[in-house]
């Protein structure tokens, strides 16, 4: 029992960094992001290419991932999303966009990386058991990273200047806009760093489960999901969903274990049931 | 007096532990100009989602020619009668303002929408009758010379008589107009309140949601004043303008001019 | 011990390689002169028919178009295929046909506002629907087929009444899950046989009336494949005659109300849950029916015959063909299908090459193809 709740909440701490990412990028920008788990998936690799095969330290590739999302993600709003926006007439068209993207990273990543499953040595080694408790302790460092990030954002959001002006945006973009919020700019912050998340999350989990090019687009699903729980642009919304999608994987894989599969149609079924009594997942506002 | 049209009773909407509306009754009388006003934030919209299905009240009920229509869904409240129009310009912007019309004008078809898939003669009749009755309506209203205008290209006050010639369209027995003066100038405001009487004669009952005194002063034939979810006057302009709670209420909430 | 939680497995892993290849992987690749002409009568084609619902043109130029369509489709091709031989394009256009038919339902659910990512559900539905009338319970195709489409329908009303309620975004997320649904539940039943699918499906026997032999058994054909292309195109054809003539019929009228402003429909006294649902089950019953003659076609069908890839390609054909054109569909089909097809020679680059032209088209044509139409109409 006790293992089950520590597996879920060592998941849900993943998820939740991965779906506030999902949610910021919603909020500002009105922007499905499809190539969320591609932007993962980069920061996985990128984790593999200089702490596992350059072998500098952890902390530098966990730095270098962040980076390059951050950047890519300011590019890609730059020069694609802002024109497509802007030129097109109605606003789902930067699902295609996103679409493409993801795509086009899946092959991007696929000529760079190749398909094969990689991994990392631990960061750390060693098991912490503590009654019945086992876990290793680079799940518990991974973990204790992710919610040290989720805690980081949660205060700059809260109480910096461009955290904010993008809360005002999420709130209003209008409105943030005549306030004298630079909106253009902050769109671009918010979605690089949106991809920043992402590829911090990819990189702290190619040291424990590895990573492989196929695996963004589910990713992206799992993400959508905690996001639908919670509640799309809101960022409460995203850590619950997270912990919440993370808590009923490690429970119902426990206890339907025999049957595969058949958790997930579980949980895809009763996420479906519950939309339909909550249209807005758990915190979210009204949309459309 | 005859039977109300409308009857609201007991009306109560709390959201969580806020009480946006607090037991308003009132009725309104077939063919009168009744006006629902109030300082802003006092609850005059949720009345008026209220009466037009959007919201489930709490407590109390609507009822119309005697049947409690609190609770339906709004498109079957629209059926009945009770029609309402928005504060918003919302309106189809894809369309022209014919073809918007002719959209509202839905209720009436007798034929089925697959007599109007494979073109029956049925549908055909109505198809012709409905273009003819969206004329009429836009002419009414002064708008058939922008009948085939996109409606996002219109301008303000076009959009506003398009509103209510869509809601007109829908045959209603009584039109709730939601702030139809809001942001109109002088002029503006005089012009429209000269298409609300129009559409009074025309023997549609009109209750208004508004903020304008003056437009309200001058076309309601009674008046229910709401402070805080609360009824706190009801009666002619005359009354109302001698009313003390009245004046009150708007000079304490708002240091806003209110034409009285 | 130690209980490691795995990473969730979904629908791409199995395939290996790359997560989102579009759906035509399989399709034999076809190249020639053909190709180039069939793609140009085509286009001339939409180019008088695609036009924006609610206005309305003269009805001689659109009786040439048709007339061109047709003669383009039932008379041309299958000339130009059988004077050049390449009987492989029977495949490859008949798959076309039938992704436009099932892409057709998913733009009429944009038709009404609504991001449907989920069409690969319905056209798994369909086709197992038709598998299993025609392989366990000996069902003629030609009856199974209605039924699919039927059983679609009447499924995705149980399923739309609540999931039609959610808009924007959690609409389309909840349909994208909804494929990882189907192909999970075809997983699981019995009566579809897990991940072993339905094989050794019989081909389309043959329709008799009063002793008259109208269709002849597709099995005692010698180029089934041309039986199956007139079928595909025939059905195509049908799918989107029907779908203009809704969409220009009250019912289409009433679904452009619901997709500007639901709120001022219902105000109108619109049924709004009630079109919703209708115009969500017609857009299912396509997707079936497109499933089930692929079905018919491949003689199998597995888990994994539609996943995500497909519903997020059924999507990208509105996009791309320009979600303002009854027609836009089928050409956002045509242009992806062989677009991919066409890619196949640059190998390892071709997913590359082909995302990379897609973020460019949006670029440029952010309204898609048909909306170069429009820019011609108003330069003059």
């Amino acid at each position: 029992m006790e293992q089950v709740i520590a597996n879920g909440l060592y998941l849900g701490a993943q998820y939740a960094l991965i779906a506030l990412g999902l949610t910021l990028i919603f909020a500002l920008m009105n922007v499905l992001n499809f190539a969320h788990g591609q932007m993962y998936v980069l920061g996985g690799f990128v984790v593999y290419q200089v702490y596992g095969l350059m072998k500098l330290p952890f902390v530098v590739a966990l730095v270098a991932a962040a980076a390059t999302l951050a950047v890519l993600g300011a590019l890609l709003e730059r020069f694609l999303f802002r024109t497509v926006i802007r030129r097109s007439e109605r606003e789902e068209s930067t699902m295609l966009l996103a679409a493409g993207i993801a795509y086009f990273l899946d092959a991007a990543i696929l000529l760079m990386f190749g398909e094969k499953q990689r991994g990392v040595h631990k960061i750390v080694s060693g098991v912490f058991v503590w009654d019945n408790l086992i876990l290793p302790w680079d799940r518990i460092l991974v973990a204790g990273l992710a919610v040290l990030f989720i805690v980081a954002f949660i205060l700059m959001m809260q109480y910096t200047k461009p955290g904010r002006a993008m809360r005002a945006m999420a709130q209003d973009r209008t409105a943030a806009q005549l306030m004298g919020v630079p909106v253009q700019f902050y769109g671009l912050v918010g979605f690089a760093l949106g991809a920043m998340l992402a590829g911090l999350v990819g990189g702290l989990l190619v040291t424990i489960t590895g990573v492989n090019s196929g695996i963004g687009g589910p990713i992206s699903i799992k993400a959508f999901m905690m996001v639908m729980i919670g509640g799309a642009g809101v960022t409460g919304g995203a850590i619950a969903g997270g912990f919440i999608l993370g808590m009923l994987e490690s429970v119902g894989l426990t206890v339907l274990h025999a049957y595969g599969d058949l958790t997930y149609l579980a949980i895809f079924v009763a996420m479906m049931i519950f939309l339909a009594i909550r249209p807005n997942g758990l915190m979210g506002k009204p949309w459309g | 007096m005859t039977d109300p049209i409308l009857a609201v009773r007991d009306l109560t909407k709390r959201y969580g532990g806020l009480t946006a509306v607090n037991e308003v009754s009132f009725d309104v009388q077939e063919g009168e100009i009744l006006s629902i006003i109030g300082p802003n934030g006092a609850g005059k919209s949720t009345i008026f989602k209220l009466i037009s299905s959007f919201v489930t009240p709490t407590r109390g009920e609507v009822r119309f020619r005697g049947e409690v229509v609190s609770g339906l869904a709004a498109h079957v409240v629209a059926r009945k009668g009770v029609v309402r129009t928005f504060q918003e310009t919302t309106i189809f912007k894809g369309m022209t303002a014919r073809d918007s019309v002719i959209v509202a004008h839905h209720l009436r078809s007798r034929a089925s929408l697959f007599g109007f898939f494979f073109g029956t003669a049925a549908a055909r009749r109505d198809e012709d009758a409905f273009g003819r009755s969206a004329d009429e309506i836009l002419d009414f209203l002064g708008l058939g010379a922008v009948r085939n205008e996109l409606a996002s290209n219109l301008p303000q006050g076009h959009l506003r008589a398009l509103g209510i010639a869509i809601g007109l369209a829908a045959d209603p027995k009584i039109l709730l107009l939601d702030e139809p003066f809001a942001g109109m100038n002088v002029d503006e405001t005089n012009q429209a309140v000269e298409m609300v009487r129009a559409v009074r004669d025309r023997g549609v009952t009109c209750l208004l949601v508004e903020h304008d005194m003056a437009a309200v002063m001058k076309i309601s034939d009674r008046i229910v004043v709401i402070n805080f979810g609360v009824k706190i006057a009801e009666g002619t302009p005359a009354a109302i303008r001698a009313d003390e709670k009245v004046i009150e209420a708007y000079l304490g909430v708002e240091d806003e001019s209110i034409g009285l | 011990m130690l209980r490691m939680v795995p990473l969730p497995r979904f629908a791409g892993e199995e395939t290996g390689a790359c997560c989102f290849p579009p759906p035509c992987s399989e399709a034999k690749r076809g190249r020639g002169t053909t190709r180039r002409v069939v793609e140009g009568a085509r286009r001339s084609a939409l180019g008088y028919l695609g036009d924006e619902p609610m206005s309305r043109t003269q009805g001689a130029g659109r009786a040439a178009a048709v007339a061109v369509f047709l003669a383009a489709v039932f008379v041309a091709i299958p000339w130009a295929i059988a004077s050049t031989g390449r009987t492989d394009l029977y495949y490859t256009l008949s798959s076309v046909a039938l992704l436009a038919i099932a892409s057709g339902g998913v733009w009429l659910t944009f038709y009404i506002g609504r991001i449907n990512i989920g069409q690969g559900a319905w056209a798994l539905a369909g086709g197992y629907a038709s598998a299993v009338l025609v392989a366990t319970y000996g069902w003629s195709f030609w009856l199974s087929l209605p039924a699919a489409g039927l059983i679609c329908a009447f499924a995705s009303v149980l399923v739309g009444l609540p999931i039609l309620r959610l808009r924007g975004v959690y609409f389309s997320m909840v349909t994208l899950v909804l494929t990882e649904v189907a192909r999970l539940t075809a997983l699981a039943l019995p009566i579809t046989n897990g991940a072993r699918g339905i094989t050794s499906i019989p081909t389309p026997g043959p329709i008799r009336l009063f002793g008259l032999t109208i269709v002849p058994a597709f099995d005692s054909l010698a180029e089934p494949n041309r039986a199956f292309y007139f079928l595909s195109a025939a059905m195509m054809t049908l799918c989107f005659a029907g779908l203009w003539r809704l969409v220009h019929s009250r019912l289409g009228q009433l679904f452009a109300a619901l997709r500007q402003n639901e709120d001022l429909a219902s105000s109108m006294g619109v049924n709004v849950p009630l079109l919703r649902v209708v115009a969500y089950a017609i857009s299912s019953f396509l997707g079936g029916v497109g499933g089930a003659i692929f079905v018919a076609i491949a003689q199998s069908i597995y888990p994994s015959s539609f996943t995500i890839n497909d519903s997020v390609n059924f999507m990208l054909n509105c996009f791309l063909g320009g979600l303002g054109f009854v027609f836009g569909p089928m050409l956002g089909t045509l242009v992806l299908y062989f677009g991919w097809d066409l890619l196949f020679q640059t190998g390892p680059y071709q997913l590359l090459i082909y995302s990379g032209s897609m973020i460019l088209l949006m670029l440029v044509l952010p309204n898609g193809i048909l909306s170069l139409l429009n820019l011609r109409r108003r330069a003059p």
